[in-house]
C-alpha cells in the first residue's frame, strides 16, 4: 500500500533452484503451475479478492525458491499461503473455510483440472458427477488438514524471514492506463486485457513476479494488451516515463506472451503424470505421490527428490545438512511404507 | 521458454519477429545471469559485505533523497543509478546489468531480498528487560559483531489454532517497512534452533537504554520545558512519518517510547499497529490503545477512526511529561470517559457534531443541548490552563487542541510540528545536551508495572470484518444502548 517495490529473487536463488534441484525442470514447472492454478481456484471459492489470492501466488513462488518443493504437500502450501495472506488482509478466512474448499477441490467431484480434449484427439471424459460424499469433511480429516496448514504457515514465514509484503502491479497498471491515451480504443478493453496478462503471469514458472518490479510488470502487460487489441500506443518510448527500460520491457513482453502456450503444455503434463500413477485417475490436482511415481518411472531415485532439494542458498545454506538428513530419513520411511504395501 | 510456434496472441509477422529477437536477447541475458549466478555462488562470502555496502548506500541515498523526511527514507527504498556508478554488488547485478548502457535517468527500485530466518543462537542473552504477563524482551549481544540488541519474543499461544498471531505479523511487517530515526529499527527476525517446528520467534531490535515510563517513574524532578519540547518534537516527527505512510500506531504511551543515552526518542511496540487507508475503512476494532491513552471516540465505540486517535495519545503523553504522572487514569471505560470529561469539559453538539450517534453515546446521559447552554461548560483550554498553571499559553493551546474531544479538531502530526510552542523560548534542548539516566534495561530486571496493558485482541484475528464488543460486554460497562438504559445502568453524567 505504501510502497511499490518487492524483494526480488537473486540470480543465484533462481539458478540454484533450476540447477540443483533433484526434480527435473519440467516436473518443477508442472507442480508450480498446478499449485498456482489451485490457489486461484481456492481464492475464487473463498470469495477472496484477486489482490489477496495474487499475493498468495507470489508468496508460494518465493517460498519454493527457499525450500524443496517435495518437502510438503503442494496443496497444503497453497492453502497455507492463502490462509496467511487472507489473515493479513481485510478478508480473513477461517481454517474451516479453507479445509472445506481444499477438500472439495481435491475431491473427485471437483472440476479442477479435469482433462481437456487432448492433442492426440481422444475426447475428454465427461465432467465428474457431483457426489457430495466425495467432499464430506470428517472431523479428523479437518483436524489433520488444519495442523498441516499451520505447520506450513510457519514454515513459509520462516523461509521468507517473515517478509509477507507483496506489492502487486495491478493498481499501478490501472494508474498508468489512466495516464496513457489510447485514442482509438476503449480503456476498458485495454485494461481488461492488461489485467488478464498480469493474472496469467502469476501462474508461470518463469516467476516474472520474482524477477521484476511491479512497475515493469504493469508496463509490459499494458504493452501486450495494447498490441493485442490494436490500440495505438504513443510514438515515444513511453515506458521510460514509468521507469522501465527497453530491454526489461522486451524480456517481460515475451515472457508474458509465452505463458499461454505453457499453460496448455503443462496441463497435458500434469494429466499424463496423473494418469500414470497408481491412482489411475486422469484429472485433478497433482500430488506428491504422483511426482514420486513419475520419478520412479523415470528411474530417478525418489530419495533424491527430497534430499537435494531446491533453493537453500544464502541464509538457508547454514543448515542444509540437518535438512538433508531429515528429508532422507522421512524419505526412507515413506519408501518402506510404499514397499511394504506393495508386497 | 517461449514454447514452439507463435503464441496465440501474436497477431502479425512483425510481432513474431520482435518476439524472436527478444527471445534471443533474453537467452543472452539468461546466459549472463547464469554466469553471474555462478560467480555469485563462488563469492558467497562476499555477499554479506556487499549487502552492507548496499545498505550503506541506501542510507546515503536517503540522506540526499528528495522526500520531506530529510534523513529518513520512505519505506519504499528507491535507488537512483547514475551512469558512472561503481560496479554493483553481486546481489544486485541482475537488475543493473540491463541498464548498464543507457537509460540512466530511470529510477531503479530496490526492494531487498528474501531468504530464511537466522537462528536466535547467533545471539547471547545478557539480561531480561521486561518479563510481563504476556511479553518478553531481553538485552542480547550478537556473537559475530558484538553489537547489543533487544530481543522481543513474539507472543504465541500454542493452543491458538489460528496460527501465528496477526498482530505479531503486522508488527514485523510494519517495522520492516519503516525507516525513520524516531522509529525503533527492526534488524531481523530470528527463530529457535529447532526449525522443524517454528515456535520461538524473536524480533531483533536496536537496543535503547530506557523507556520513558521508567525514566518518569524514577525522576526526582520533572523534565525541563526545553526537554519536554525535544521529546515531543521527536515523538511527533515519528508519528508524522507513520501517518504519512498510512500507519496507525494505536498504542502510544510512555512505556512504548524508548530513549537512548544520546537523547534520541524512538517509537516502539507496533503490536497494535496496522495500515489504515485514508479514508479509513468502516470497521476497525475499538479494542486498541491502553485505556489511559484511549481517545474518547474509541471509548464511545466509533468503528471508523483515523490518525486522530494517535494524536489524542500524544496529548496524554504531553501531560504525563509535564507532571510525571499519567494524565487520565481511569479504572474502566466509564471512569476513563468521566475523567476525560472532567479534564476537557463535556462534548456539545456544537463542539462535536454527531458524537451522539456513536454507539456508546446512546447510553450516556448528558445534559441536553439546551440545558448545557444554561450551565457554564468551560472550554477545554480553560480547564487545561487550570490544571497546568506553569505551562505557557502556547503550550496550553497545543495541549488543549490535542485533547479536543472532537477528533476533527485535533492537529495532525505535521501541523503539530509547526506549532509555535516549539518556536517559543525556551527552545527545544539539543538532543546531545540531554541528561543521562541510569539504565534499568541495561542492568537489572524490571519491577512489575502497575499500568494497565494494551487491550487484548480478539484472538480470532478478524478485526475489520467483525466489530468486536466482547471486552466491553465482559466489563459490563456499556450495554447495547437502549437495553442498558432500561436497566438503569450505563453512563450518567450531570453538570452542576
Ligand atoms: N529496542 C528496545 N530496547 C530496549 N528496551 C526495549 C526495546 N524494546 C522494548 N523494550 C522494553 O521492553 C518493554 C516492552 O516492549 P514492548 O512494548 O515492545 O512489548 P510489549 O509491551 O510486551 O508488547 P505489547 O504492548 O504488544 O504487549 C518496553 O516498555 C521497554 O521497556
Ligand atoms: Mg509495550
Amino acid at each position: 500500500m505504501s510502497h511499490m517495490v518487492n524483494p526480488l529473487a537473486t540470480p543465484d536463488q533462481l539458478y540454484q533452484r533450476r540447477s540443483f534441484s533433484a526434480l527435473p525442470t519440467e516436473l518443477q514447472d508442472a507442480i508450480f503451475f498446478s499449485t498456482q492454478c489451485l490457489t486461484q481456484a481456492a481464492g475464487l471459492l473463498l470469495q477472496l479478492p484477486q489482490s489477496v489470492t495474487a499475493q498468495a501466488n507470489v508468496i508460494i513462488a518465493r517460498y519454493w525458491l527457499e525450500e524443496p518443493m517435495m518437502s510438503h504437500e503442494f496443496s497444503d502450501i497453497s492453502a497455507a499461503s492463502v490462509y496467511l495472506t487472507a489473515k493479513l488482509s481485510p478478508y480473513p478466512r477461517s481454517p474451516r473455510d479453507l479445509a472445506l474448499v481444499y477438500n472439495y477441490l481435491l475431491s473427485p467431484s471437483s472440476t479442477f483440472f479435469q482433462p481437456l480434449a487432448s492433442a492426440s484427439g481422444d475426447s475428454p471424459p465427461p465432467p465428474p458427477t457431483n457426489i457430495p460424499n466425495d467432499y464430506y469433511l470428517p472431523e479428523h480429516i479437518y483436524n489433520s488438514f488444519h495442523t498441516r496448514m499451520l505447520d506450513c504457515e510457519s514454515r513459509i514465514l520462516y523461509a521468507l524471514s517473515f517478509n509477507t509484503h507483496v506489492s502487486l502491479p495491478h493498481p499501478l497498471a490501472i494508474t498508468y492506463l489512466q495516464a496513457l491515451d489510447f485514442l482509438n480504443t476503449s480503456k476498458s478493453t485495454v485494461s481488461k486485457r492488461t489485467l488478464a496478462y498480469l493474472n496469467t503471469a502469476l501462474l508461470s514458472p518463469q516467476m516474472l513476479y520474482l524477477t521484476s518490479q511491479p512497475n515493469a510488470l504493469a508496463v509490459a502487460a499494458i504493452y501486450n494488451a495494447a498490441k493485442d487489441v490494436g490500440a495505438k500506443m504513443p510514438e515515444c518510448e513511453w515506458w521510460e516515463v514509468f521507469d522501465v527500460d527497453r530491454e526489461e520491457l522486451g524480456f517481460l513482453v515475451v515472457g508474458m506472451r509465452s505463458v499461454d502456450g505453457w499453460g496448455r503444455k503443462m496441463r497435458e503434463d500434469v494429466e499424463r503424470i496423473k494418469a500414470e500413477t497408481e491412482s489411475g485417475k486422469r484429472g485433478g490436482m497433482i500430488r506428491r505421490r504422483d511426482v514420486e511415481g513419475e520419478l520412479r518411472r523415470r528411474g530417478l531415485s525418489v530419495g533424491n527428490g527430497y534430499a537435494k532439494g531446491a533453493g537453500g542458498t544464502g541464509a538457508g545454506s547454514e543448515e542444509p545438512v540437518d535438512m538433508e538428513a531429515e528429508m532422507a530419513r522421512r524419505m526412507d520411511e515413506k519408501m518402506a511404507e510404499i514397499e511394504g504395501s506393495a508386497s | 521458454m517461449t514454447g514452439k510456434g507463435k503464441s496465440r496472441w501474436a497477431d502479425s509477422a512483425e510481432d513474431a519477429a520482435l518476439e524472436a529477437q527478444l527471445k534471443k536477447e533474453k537467452e543472452e541475458k539468461k546466459r549472463l545471469k547464469a554466469e553471474k549466478a555462478r560467480k555469485a555462488a563462488e563469492a558467497e562470502k562476499k555477499k554479506r559485505e556487499a549487502e552492507a555496502a548496499a545498505a550503506a548506500q541506501r542510507r546515503q541515498q536517503h540522506q540526499t533523497g528528495d522526500d520531506d523526511d530529510d534523513a529518513n527514507g520512505p519505506p519504499a527504498k528507491r535507488r537512483r543509478l547514475s551512469p558512472d556508478r561503481d560496479a554493483p554488488p553481486p546481489s544486485q547485478a541482475a537488475s543493473t546489468a540491463s541498464s548498464s548502457n543507457d537509460s540512466s535517468k530511470l529510477l531503479r527500485f530496490e526492494g531487498g531480498r528474501f531468504g530464511k530466518c537466522r537462528s536466535v543462537e547467533n545471539y547471547d542473552k545478557l539480561n531480561d528487560i521486561e518479563e510481563g504477563a504476556y511479553g518478553w524482551v531481553a538485552r542480547a549481544r550478537e556473537i559475530e559483531t558484538g553489537k547489543v540488541v533487544a530481543l522481543k519474543r513474539l507472543k504465541i499461544d500454542p493452543k491458538d489454532r489460528s496460527g501465528l498471531p496477526v498482530t505479531g505479523l503486522r508488527e514485523i511487517q510494519i517495522l520492516k517497512d519503516c525507516s525513520h530515526r524516531n522509529i525503533v529499527k527492526l534488524k531481523e527476525v530470528v527463530v529457535g534452533d529447532d526449525t522443524s517446528k517454528i515456535e520461538n520467534i524473536f524480533i531483533v531490535l536496536e537496543f535503547l537504554e530506557h523507556d520513558l515510563k521508567s525514566i518518569l517513574e524514577d525522576m526526582p524532578e520533572p523534565f525541563l520545558a526545553s526537554e519536554v519540547k525535544t521529546l515531543l518534537l521527536q515523538l511527533c516527527s515519528g508519528i508524522a512519518y507513520l501517518h504519512s505512510h498510512y500507519i496507525l500506531h494505536r498504542d502510544l504511551k510512555t512505556s512504548n517510547l524508548l530513549l537512548n543515552n544520546r537523547g534520541q526518542l524512538k517509537i516502539a511496540d507496533f503490536g497494535m499497529a496496522r495500515y489504515v487507508p485514508d479514508p479509513p475503512p468502516p470497521k476497525l476494532t475499538q479494542l486498541v490503545v491502553t485505556l489511559w491513552y484511549r481517545a474518547p471516540e474509541l471509548l464511545l465505540g466509533a468503528a471508523r477512526y483515523g490518525p486522530e486517535i494517535d494524536m489524542w495519545s500524544v496529548g496524554c503523553i504531553f501531560g504525563e511529561l509535564l507532571t510525571r504522572e499519567p494524565l487520565l487514569q481511569g479504572k474502566n471505560e466509564v471512569d476513563e470517559l468521566t475523567k476525560i470529561f472532567e479534564l476537557c469539559g463535556l462534548p456539545t453538539d456544537d463542539s462535536w457534531p454527531g458524537f451522539r450517534r456513536l454507539p456508546n453515546a446512546r447510553s450516556l446521559r448528558l445534559p441536553s443541548t439546551t440545558s448545557s447552554t444554561s450551565f457554564s461548560n468551560p472550554t477545554t483550554t480553560a480547564l487545561i490552563r487550570a490544571k497546568f498553571p506553569l505551562l505557557t499559553t502556547a503550550g496550553v493551546s497545543l495541549l488543549a487542541s490535542l485533547l479536543s474531544l472532537n477528533p476533527a479538531k485535533r492537529p495532525t502530526a505535521h501541523e503539530m510540528l509547526d506549532h509555535e510552542y516549539f518556536r517559543q523560548e525556551p527552545k527545544p534542548k539539543h538532543e546531545a545536551m540531554f541528561p543521562t539516566f541510569p539504565s534499568k534495561a541495561g542492568q537489572e530486571r524490571r519491577r512489575k508495572r502497575e499500568t494497565p496493558n494494551a487491550p487484548q485482541r480478539n484472538q480470532k484475528g478478524n478485526e475489520s470484518g467483525i466489530v468486536d464488543f466482547s471486552s466491553l460486554a465482559v466489563g459490563g460497562i456499556f450495554g447495547a444502548g437502549r437495553e442498558r438504559e432500561e436497566r438503569g445502568g450505563g453512563f450518567s453524567l450531570r453538570m452542576v
